[in-house]
């Protein structure tokens, strides 16, 4: 649940990553191994839960009876089998395609929820943006778990509500890294520029602002990503989680606690993808924010 | 100083104001109720619960509910626990010594040990070391603390039998080493996420100061390396972590509250949850609006002494 | 029913919770017997020694034993308080402030059960030492009906009148209408001192509510909350016992960490929930620990909602029921523990009728019976009829995981007869809120009881007057209505001849057997373990918990 988004220091203005491919960032971030092993671990997990489930005999809810708590490698199935006999390979698949997809979309909210609010409450200030900067100091106020429980013990448990509970969680430190980027960005003089030009509001903060401002919104964003994968297996284990017959590695992590001693693999197995997947995130999180980060190459 | 702590304190009771709003929407406005553990039971009939529905005030518009939550709570009267019977506060209290006890301890060692690792990383930037403490803060930060705890309790509890597999003390003993031996385990958990923390704000903190000029100055007159790094760098590097204290207390309640589900330590975090599940409205709107009051306490007294560490500060 | 948790973490492993209702008749004879070592165990001690401490699930936060409270609150109201007569595990009453217990044939009831008379205990007194009277007991009763007071439930109390204190230990009352099952809520009922209570200004939050004062065999001596309660001996209690010195009950919120502790040795005995139905094979193993799986009232069932179209025909339910592969939820996802039922009454009551026909697993039959019936496959497999497809959503309580393996099983066996379950679980909290009591669930899976108190009357839970959402007042959830139902209902409740009511319940659960507006899968038998060496500790299926007789606990020497 810790992310240390907060400890993220703005870059200077510059304009927007223009080339790619040889720009210094991303040499910066191929030299940081760690995030290079995070972006192929997550490319590869992806690709593995998005192919993989296609090429298994097993699907992920078909139920043996018969073949409950057989260990990996020890027949058909690979990783071996749960409490019902279904088969773990197949289910790891499925549920990584269910934490995946609700930490990216739980991500895409909350940044979109962050942006828009840091960019008004910055780029306007005065009364609209201490209103809005106010709420988000509020919502920071509880700490994450504490909101979380007290609103999932009232949902009705889904994919769908699940991502939402999360992102709204979730974008109150985006809100206010925008904020403060966009507070500074717009005294810059290609924002008064093009204030003075006559742009509408919407496009100086959209066309001008933002971009300048995108570095730090990446390497939050990536954090967020692994903070959602972290956030659904504590709501699985405090019992609101995804519901079943859906797999997600919180819910396996946390059906599989009964069995800790007489199947470890069940609680090990999801336990690992996750601990593997938010490694990844945070990996990658902190190679971005030393290749976006101009000082990095100084020091 | 006297306006900066007036205008503070202000800015404090609005924030509070929106907290208790958006606490009490979020809890009045879900289904269910404080009564529905008694409909499962089936012993009350549906007369039985709208009676006490209507003895309790439940069926009153939410406005009035709330403006009569608010109106006490400003005088000082934090309601009476459904679940306990007891006055909100006093109950409160009752767990706050067993979190207390967590958290301070936790954090102390996480302290130690992370300062630790984040100054040699500092120093020896890029090593083998540092390479290893990243790694190693990366996936603490990662593993979900309620796994790491189940398999603290199954291997030094069920397995090797070493520490107790929960409780704060052993009923009828309670003796120092009792509760330090039931201490280990949760404070160990507790603390592996902020020692992860705690190094790496500590290693960037020692990396600002040792690039600034007068380290370098330092350096240029010949003073010992050692003497360098330990009575300057180290000193004003740890001027930051104050700050972080403050601000990393959110994270740590959040932290309390899953470890003490897993060694059943009879904290806030515990009470919160029980509470949550009774819906026991007063406790709590009691326990956020405390956590929310704690948390501003927090980052209002790490700019306090931030400031008197280091007086640069207030003319800011 | 039990289903309530308060939070759903709590009782995550759990076979749902377990309450142990009253009820009547042999019970755990078999189990009895199976530890007969009674005969060898060494006899109780002389004076008081030692402590037990044993480990809930859940926290007891109400004690005074009139307001809302849950069973676990009755583990303690039961060794603090005594009611007037209490059931013991093969059924009967037992006399504890009441000096007999009133019937037709002593006298005590009279008037067509109308005139009820009870002569009450000499020489009990309250834990301050002021003697105990009938006006403690017309005291009690006067409180539940009091307007102002948040009493747990009215039921049967709102229809004493005229109570009248004819000595000190004797009182009489008479009663609106006749209503057998009243001598069992009174078996519920504790009563509360009126020297302290009576003084309250404000009972609803007197200081009482936080320091009970009872005539138990146990006093209350100091709550740590969130973490023990401890209780020391009543030096002066008028039954044997108690030969403990002390008595914690220790909350543990998770059921897998109270098994670890039941394991390590902390705390003595694990019961109400118990040891969750994954850990027993393990547990039985463990040296110096007794493992038993106790039988409950409890059933496990499914609830359906019968004005949901698809749910509301009889061939439906009955062709679901025989896709209900019972055994293999009860052998597979129950370890085999709990014992598979045809009725709404536990098997160990008076009233229960042993000659329903049994159910049988049979996806060829359940089909049939849908065939017959019209109801078509359609699209996707799933069956139709006059434009509604069989589906339906199956709720339960989040975060019980061994209900939602249930609940999977259920969904692969249903789709072989062409119907289409969904799983739609929500907390506690809302669940049981308006969800269930203004019947706006599809089909519920619960472990719940149909039964009042002690007694076998069902009539809250199956009479067409007893349904909220249609103006009614009981717990008719799934909306049942059926006139010789209701008649059968109101004849068993003015008969005080346990063989002219054994004849109407045997044919109630004949109809609803037949009928299925629940569809019953099996009673449980939690498992409860305590340390070798423990004496006494005995289930009772008609106690709400087995802490019904820590009187007469101790510890072998």
């Amino acid at each position: 649940m810790t992310s240390p988004v907060g400890a993220i220091d703005g870059p200077p203005a510059k304009p927007a990553l223009t080339s790619r491919w040889d720009s210094p960032a991303l040499r910066r971030f191929r030299r940081h191994r760690l995030a290079v092993f995070g972006a192929v671990t997550i490319l590869v997990l992806t690709l593995a839960c998005i192919v993989g489930p296609f090429l298994l005999p097993f699907t992920d809810t078909f139920i043996d009876i018969r073949q409950r708590f057989a260990p990996p490698l020890s027949g058909a199935h690979v990783l071996g089998t749960d409490q019902l006999g279904r088969d773990m390979l197949a289910r790891l698949l499925m549920a990584g395609r269910i934490s995946l997809a609700v930490g990216f979309a739980a991500m895409a909210i909350s940044m979109v929820i962050g942006v828009c609010v840091g960019l008004v409450a910055g780029y306007y200030g005065g009364a609209i943006g201490a209103v809005l900067m106010r709420f988000v100091d509020a919502m920071l106020c509880f700490p994450s778990i504490f909101l979380l429980l007290a609103v999932s013990a009232f949902i009705h448990p889904g994919v769908e509500t699940i991502i939402l509970l999360i992102a709204f969680t979730a974008w109150m430190e985006v809100a206010r890294i925008v904020e403060a980027q966009i507070k500074a960005l717009r005294e810059r003089d290609f924002a008064v520029a093009a204030e003075a030009l006559g742009a509408s509001d919407a496009r100086v903060m959209i066309r001008e602002l933002l971009p300048n401002a995108i570095a730090p919104i990446v390497v939050a964003a990536t954090l967020n990503v692994a903070h959602a994968i972290l956030a659904e297996s504590y709501i699985s284990f405090l019992g609101y989680g995804i519901q079943p017959p859906t797999p997600s590695w919180g819910n396996m992590l946390d059906n599989a606690q009964g069995y800790l001693t007489s199947a470890p693999w069940l609680a090990m197995l999801p336990g690992a993808m996750i601990t593997l997947a938010v490694t990844s995130f945070n990996f990658i999180g902190d190679g971005l924010r030393d290749a976006l980060d101009p000082r990095t190459d100084a020091r | 100083m006297g306006s900066f702590l007036a205008r503070r304190v202000g800015q404090a009771g609005v924030l509070l104001l929106i907290v208790s709003i958006i606490g009490f929407s979020i809890l009045h406005l879900a289904p269910g109720g404080p009564l529905s553990q008694f409909a499962a039971t089936g012993d009350m009939t549906q007369e039985d619960l709208d009676r006490v529905a209507r003895q309790m005030g439940l069926d009153r518009p939410l406005p009035v509910q709330y403006a009569e939550w608010l109106w006490r709570l400003l005088q000082g009267d934090w309601g009476v626990s459904y679940r306990d019977k007891q006055p909100v506060l006093r109950v409160i209290g009752s767990h706050l010594g067993a979190t207390l006890e967590l958290m301070l301890s936790s954090t102390l060692l996480a302290m130690m040990i992370g300062c630790w690792i984040g100054v040699l990383g500092a120093i020896r930037r890029y090593s083998v070391f540092d390479t290893l403490a990243t790694v190693g803060a990366m996936i603490a930060l990662s593993i979900p603390t309620f796994w790491f705890g189940l398999v603290v309790i199954y291997v030094f509890s069920v397995g090797l039998g070493w520490l107790p597999a929960g409780n704060r003390y052993t009923i009828g003993d309670g003796s120092w080493s009792d509760r330090l031996h039931h201490l280990i385990g949760p404070c160990i958990v507790l603390a592996l996420v902020s020692t992860a923390v705690w190094s790496r704000y500590m290693r960037s903190s020692m990396l600002d100061v040792i690039n600034h000029d007068y380290i370098r100055t330092a350096r240029s007159k010949g003073i010992p390396e050692r003497r360098i790094l330990f009575q300057h760098a180290v000193r004003n590097a740890l001027l930051p972590m104050i700050t972080i204290a403050g601000l990393h207390l959110p994270t740590l309640l959040s932290g309390a509250l899953v470890t003490e589900t897993v060694f059943t330590w009879p904290g806030m975090g515990r009470l919160f949850l029980d509470s949550i599940g009774y819906r026991d409205y007063p406790t709590v709107m009691g326990i956020l609006m405390f956590t929310a009051m704690l948390v501003l306490l927090g980052s209002l007294l790490a700019d306090l002494l931030y400031g008197v560490a280091d007086p640069r500060i207030r003319t800011a | 029913m039990s289903e309530l948790d308060r939070n759903a973490k709590r009782s995550r492993l759990s076979a749902p919770s377990l309450r142990r209702r009253e009820f009547i008749v042999l019970g755990a004879g078999a189990l009895l017997g199976a530890r007969s070592a009674e005969a060898e165990t060494p006899p109780p001690p002389s004076g008081r020694r030692g402590q037990v401490i044993v480990g809930l699930s859940q926290e007891p936060t109400v004690f005074n034993p009139l307001m809302p409270g849950i069973e676990v609150d009755e583990s303690v109201w039961m060794n603090v308080f005594n009611a007037l007569w209490n059931p013991d595990p093969e059924g009967n009453l037992i006399p504890e402030l009441a000096a007999e217990v009133p019937t037709v044939e002593n006298g005590g009831i009279s008037d067509g059960g109308l005139a009820w008379k009870v002569r009450l205990r000499e020489g009990v007194v309250w834990h301050d030492g002021e003697p105990f009277t009938a006006e403690d007991v017309k005291f009690s009763l006067e409180l539940i009906n009091s307007p102002g007071f948040r009493a747990r439930t009215r039921q049967g109390h709102s229809l004493v009148r005229d109570i009248v204190v004819k000595g000190p230990h004797e009182i009489s009352w008479r009663m609106e209408k006749a209503y057998s099952p009243y001598l069992a809520l009174l078996a519920n009922t504790f009563i509360v001192p009126k020297h302290i209570l009576g003084k309250a200004s404000d009972p609803n939050t007197a200081a009482f509510n936080n320091a009970p004062v009872g005539t138990g065999p146990f006093r209350w001596s100091e709550r740590v909350a969130g973490d023990h309660i401890s209780f020391v001996a009543n030096e002066r209690y008028f039954l044997p016992g108690p030969y403990l010195e002390k008595a914690v009950f220790k909350y543990i919120p998770d059921l897998t960490a109270l098994y670890a502790q039941f394991r390590t040795g902390q705390v003595d005995l694990t019961i109400g929930q118990g040891i969750p139905a994954n850990f027993y094979e393990e547990a039985v193993k463990l040296p110096g620990r007794k493992v038993v799986a106790n039988p409950s009232g409890n059933l496990e069932i499914i609830m359906p909602n019968l004005e949901l179209p698809a749910l509301s025909e009889k061939a439906v339910r009955q062709a679901l029921y025989h896709a209900i592969n019972k055994q293999a939820i009860i052998d597979v996802i129950y370890y085999g523990l709990h014992r598979p039922t045809e009725s709404f009454a536990p098997k160990e009551s008076w009233a229960y009728n042993p000659n329903l026909p049994p159910h049988s697993y049979d996806i060829a039959k359940a089909n049939k019976l849908l065939d017959d019936a019209g109801w078509k496959r359609g699209a996707r497999g799933i069956r139709q009829k006059n434009g509604v497809p069989l589906e339906f959503a199956l709720s339960t309580t989040t975060g019980t995981a061994i209900r939602e393996q249930c609940q999977q099983l259920l969904m692969q066996d249903w789709q072989q007869i062409g119907a289409s379950m969904k799983i739609n679980n929500m907390p506690a909290a809302v669940i049981w809120g308006e969800f269930y009591v203004r019947s706006k669930f599809q089909a519920l899976l619960v472990g719940t009881a149909f039964r009042t108190v002690t007694d076998p009357d069902p009539a809250t839970r199956f009479s067409s007057e007893s349904i909220p959402v249609k103006g009614g007042s009981g717990g008719n959830y799934m909306q049942y209505v059926n006139p010789e139902v209701d008649r059968l209902l109101a004849a068993g409740q003015t008969s005080f001849d346990r063989q002219e009511r054994t004849k109407i319940y045997h044919r109630l659960q004949e109809i609803v057997r037949d009928e299925l507006p629940i569809l019953p899968i099996f009673q449980y038998a939690p498992v409860e373990g305590y340390k070798e060496g423990l004496v006494g500790f005995r289930p009772n299926i008609n106690a709400r918990q087995n802490t019904w007789n820590m009187s007469k606990w101790y510890w072998a020497r």
